[in-house]
């Protein structure tokens, strides 16, 4: 494992060393992290099942020991999984920002971004990880301002503001946690004993701060600012994998601590929320990357309900329930790592052809783009748990593992159960509405701006190279489910002492004895597309080529004004929802002839609930607490004598 | 393999079977009109025939998900009528198909793919009734699967095929009250998902849920209604399949009395459908969702307090 980390380290070095060749730059520093993690992805999957180690020399601080566990081993795999893509395509996709910054910084810090990630993964000690999780912060940040513009700088203080938030959180649990056991090693934790309250302290800390990382309701509120205002790339990794270490805090800190039931709802029901509110407020958005990012909050939600199921099962006591929803969960943070890794470099494509992130200028993009309209689809498609594609199987196991938690005695589980299954099916839906507008308004349909339109071509090589790699993850993740079920039960089942087997043959089985296999799915649904052309030929239908002409507009001149765009699309969902959105309708009247302009905006109602207040609160507070820092040296130094005072006082009460 | 087979007969059968249905409900409707309407039980066959022999076209802007989405509708539909256990209940032990969430998940890949094309053929009016037809869905989902989920919670599994044989067998049924109120609240979604007016009528206003048809032509347009008639039977069938699934042993007569079950069901839906007025989504749709999800809700609070 040492390997993957020095190879990232050579290439963030390296290309920092060539900062001066901007071009070689970029090829060498995405060049490297693509052969760093195409060593990764092999190297964490053959190792799935074990655990390594390694300790840095004492020159460094704090003990430097890192031990990969099988948890550990199948987040790095996602991580760097993600990160080929990701460098695949940025070696030419970085050609966008020559002009913005040094190419050879921008890989540079995407090398150490990814190995941040990977270290946080494997820390042994509260020193280590919090270094790296607060790099892995800051190194994000740096390559958020890449994409430097008026709205992103304000978007990237959000996402400082709630990771700094989240790292006190995070930062306090620990603190507990090592005072308790008396000792900052992880391994210590795991035979700590703790009193229930301290225990529910801890959980709630460590929930909150990780959760707010994660983008998990009501802390989502910066991913949607964040994501959108990166590099393509750069958001597919923030999105993709960055949220997900996250959770891999909440899995290690659920693994440590005493856990009660009501801590496994309390994650179920912030999971369902998050998952539904999470793509109400995707449905909205005009801006496509807004758009992918609220949907980053919607599948953390449905990762939620399956670690939450987990959760629950290890309170009660219950190895199979807690096995098949952690299973769930892993299954579905691998998943989303991919469509939502390709959905994000496909948007990257769009953006880097068109430089608008506004869908409602664009359409019919697929006849410009054929492949990044086929990878998007694939993601789409994906997302939306379609089968047989992957999204659907974790889904599948999330359902089941929900089901069985219901079927348990106890009214208020019962109740947290059901309700998430409705939510989780709701979402479902919402979210291929969603999906639909999504492809067909940037994809399909006429050009809705014909300059736009005529500039658009396919995206360069390693662009394209670098969605199929996801796509073909998609792909097999959906139709090898067995054989990624049995690697994550490998996972799952070193801490949940199971005795159920999650496959049988090619299909998978779920403990209440459902069975689904996608690869009998992908036979049906062939069969089944090969009935029309039997029917053709046996008709003998007419086919010739068809006639191409304007769409049908009883019997008005078509204008492609006429066609749907991205808000009426959802119009009717919008009205119906409105107290969610509280949207402000501007309404102008040009005169009669020229067009009414008509403009909605739907708003996060949560920034002006949560969050509008308390940043007023701490403004006004530093509006007045100012007027102390007034540029009089001596005021200066009676603090400084006041302070002293203080300390000599207090040190001597106690 | 054999179980592949009994699936691709039944798709079939039915598939040559409906338009007869459809035929029927078509005389039946006008008579009850006081039109005249079409002279026997098999002008839809003769409707698919002749759109057959036309000619195409197309619109110059769509491209592959048009072009294809006739095949890819024709195929979620049929997948949707294959997943029902009709003539191989009792063949071979369950194989990972016949599951209640493959069967709602085909539902939205139909709907992907009916959405996305109407959008892609440019036309306003298909698009309109794409985007009504996801809202639709927003409505009937939770109704649709709340009354699934007390079933699943009271057969303990999410296998159609299990669950079927429980009901045949008396083992959960009527008897269980949560399982009583849900078949009711079920039955609605069906009816709306199976395209009727109040609701939405599939031979109407281009905006209405055919809407993607508009743009399509000659062998495409067969190919998608036909499409469309399989979702409606495979609606109905979810329906039988769950809360009327007695039938016979044999798969050639289970079939039949499939294809007849559901075949009065969708002739008598034209009852309903003709009394009524269309409601406009947001105000009649609405609250009659939330009558039916009052309905459903009760099914599952009778599940959650033990009943």
């Amino acid at each position: 494992m040492e390997q993957v980390y020095i190879i990232y380290l050579i290439g963030c070095v390296v290309s920092l060393l060539l900062y001066k060749e901007n071009k070689i730059a970029a090829k060498v520093g995405f060049g490297l992290s693509s052969i760093a993690s195409g060593y990764g992805v092999f190297y964490f999957f053959s190792n799935l099942g074990v655990t390594q180690e390694f300790v840095l020399p004492k020159v460094f601080l704090f003990n430097p020991h890192f031990v990969l566990d099988p948890v550990g081993n199948f987040f790095s795999f996602v991580i760097t999984l993600i990160a080929l893509a990701a460098s695949v395509y940025g070696i030419q996709y970085s050609q966008e920002y020559e002009k913005k910054g040094s190419l050879g910084v921008m890989a540079s810090l995407f090398n150490l971004f990814v190995v941040a990630m990977l270290l946080v993964v494997s820390s042994a000690n509260v020193f280590w990880f919090m270094i790296f999780w607060e790099l892995m912060t800051i190194v994000s940040y740096f390559l958020i301002c890449f994409n430097d513009s008026k709205t992103s700088m304000k978007a990237t203080i959000i996402y400082l503001g709630i990771a700094h938030l989240g790292g006190a959180l995070i930062l306090s649990a620990f603190l507990l946690m090592s005072a308790q056991s008396g000792s900052m090693e992880f391994s210590s934790f795991t035979t700590v004993s703790l009193s229930p309250t301290m225990a529910t302290v801890i959980f709630l800390l460590a929930f909150a701060g990780f959760g707010s990382k994660a983008g998990m309701f009501p802390f989502h509120v910066w991913l949607p600012k964040a994501h959108p205002a990166a590099p393509s790339n750069v958001s597919a990794l923030m999105s993709g994998v960055m949220i997900k270490v996250a959770l891999f805090g909440i899995i290690k800190f659920c693994l440590w601590l005493p856990l009660m039931q009501w801590h496994g709802l309390l994650i179920i029901v912030i999971g369902a929320l998050s998952a539904l509110l999470g793509v109400l407020y995707a449905l909205t958005q005009h801006d496509y990357k807004a758009l992918l990012a609220y949907h980053s909050v919607e599948n953390i939600g449905i990762i939620l309900l399956g670690l939450g199921t987990g959760v629950y099962g290890l309170a009660i006591n219950s190895p199979t329930l807690a096995t098949v929803g952690f299973l769930a969960g892993m299954y579905h943070i691998l998943n989303h790592a991919t469509f939502k890794g390709l959905l994000f470099l496909g948007a990257g494509s769009v953006l880097y052809r068109t430089h608008t992130k506004d869908m409602e200028v664009l359409g019919g993009l697929a006849k410009k783009m054929p492949y990044t309209a086929f990878a998007f689809l694939i993601g789409s498609m994906a997302i939306t748990a379609l089968p047989p594609l992957n999204g659907f199987v974790s889904e599948w196991v999330t359902y089941q593992a929900m089901i069985q938690g219901a079927i348990g005695e106890g009214v208020s589980s019962r109740v947290v159960f059901t309700l998430s299954v409705v939510a989780l099916a709701l979402t479902g839906a919402l979210a291929v509405m969603c999906f639909v507008k999504v492809y067909s308004v940037i994809f399909g349909g006429t050009p809705r701006d014909m300059k736009i339109f005529e500039k658009a071509k396919e995206a360069p090589a390693s662009m394209v190279i670098g969605m199929f790699i996801l796509v073909f993850g998609c792909f097999a993740f959906g139709l090898g489910a067995n054989v990624v079920v049995e690697n994550i039960m490998s996972v799952v089942s070193t801490f949940t002492n199971n005795s159920y087997m999650a496959t049988a043959g090619t299909a998978i089985k779920s403990p209440i004895g459902s069975v689904v296999s996608t690869q009998f799915i992908a036979i049906i649904l062939a069969a089944t597309m090969a009935l029309p052309f039997i029917i053709i030929v046996a008709l003998k239908a007419n086919r010739t080529e068809p006639r191409k002409t304007d769409p049908w507009a009883c019997g008005f001149k078509y204008s492609s004004r006429m066609q749907m765009t991205a808000s009426p699309f959802t119009g009717d969902l919008r009205r119906l929802m409105n107290w969610l959105y509280k949207s402000e309708t501007h309404l102008e009247d040009q005169g009669y002839f020229k067009p009414v302009k008509y403009e909605t905006h739907a708003k996060d109602i949560w920034w002006s609930y949560l969050y509008e207040p308390v940043i007023k609160l701490i403004s006004g507070i530093s509006d007045k607490t100012a007027k102390m820092q007034n540029g009089n040296s001596g005021l200066y130094s009676a603090y400084i004598l006041g302070a002293l005072f203080l300390f000599l006082g207090l040190g001597s009460i106690l | 393999m054999s179980t592949i087979f009994w699936m691709i007969f039944q798709v079939v059968a039915i598939a040559l079977v409906a338009p007869l249905f459809d035929g029927m409900a078509r005389v039946l409707r006008a008579r009850l009109q006081s039109r005249q309407g079409p002279p026997d039980f098999f002008q839809t066959y003769r409707d698919i025939v002749k759109s057959f022999k036309r000619s195409r076209t197309a619109p110059k802007c769509s491209h592959w998900v048009f072009t294809y989405g006739p095949f890819l509708l024709f195929s979620a539909g049929a997948a949707l009528l294959a997943a029902m256990p009709i003539t191989y209940s009792g063949l071979e032990t369950p194989i990972g198909y016949a599951d209640i969430f493959v069967i709602v998940y085909i539902g939205a890949l139909l709907r992907f793919f009916f959405g996305v094309a109407s959008v892609d053929s440019g036309n306003p009016f298909a698009a309109v009734g794409g985007s009504r037809e996801q809202m639709l869905s927003v409505f009937v989902e939770p109704v649709m699967i709340i009354s699934l989920l007390v079933v699943m919670l009271v057969a303990q599994t999410s296998n159609l095929v299990e669950i079927q044989q429980m009901v045949r067998s008396g083992e959960i049924g009527y008897q269980i009250p949560a399982f009583a109120v849900a078949s009711i609240s079920f039955l609605w979604a069906m009816y709306v998902e199976s395209g009727r007016n109040p609701y939405d009528l599939a031979e109407a206003e281009q905006e209405l849920q055919e809407g993607v048809l508009g743009e399509y032509s000659g062998s495409d347009f067969g190919i998608a209604h036909a499409a469309l008639i399989l979702k409606q039977f495979a609606m109905i069938g979810l329906f039988l399949s769950i809360f009327e699934p007695w039938s016979f042993e044999n798969p050639i007569l289970a079939l039949a009395i499939f294809i007849i079950k559901a075949g009065i069901f969708y002739v008598a839906a034209v009852f309903i459908d003709n009394f009524g007025p269309r409601f406009k989504l947001l105000s009649g749709l609405k609250s009659n969702a939330i009558a039916a999800l009052s309905v459903s809700a009760i099914a599952l609070v009778l599940y959650i307090v033990g009943a």
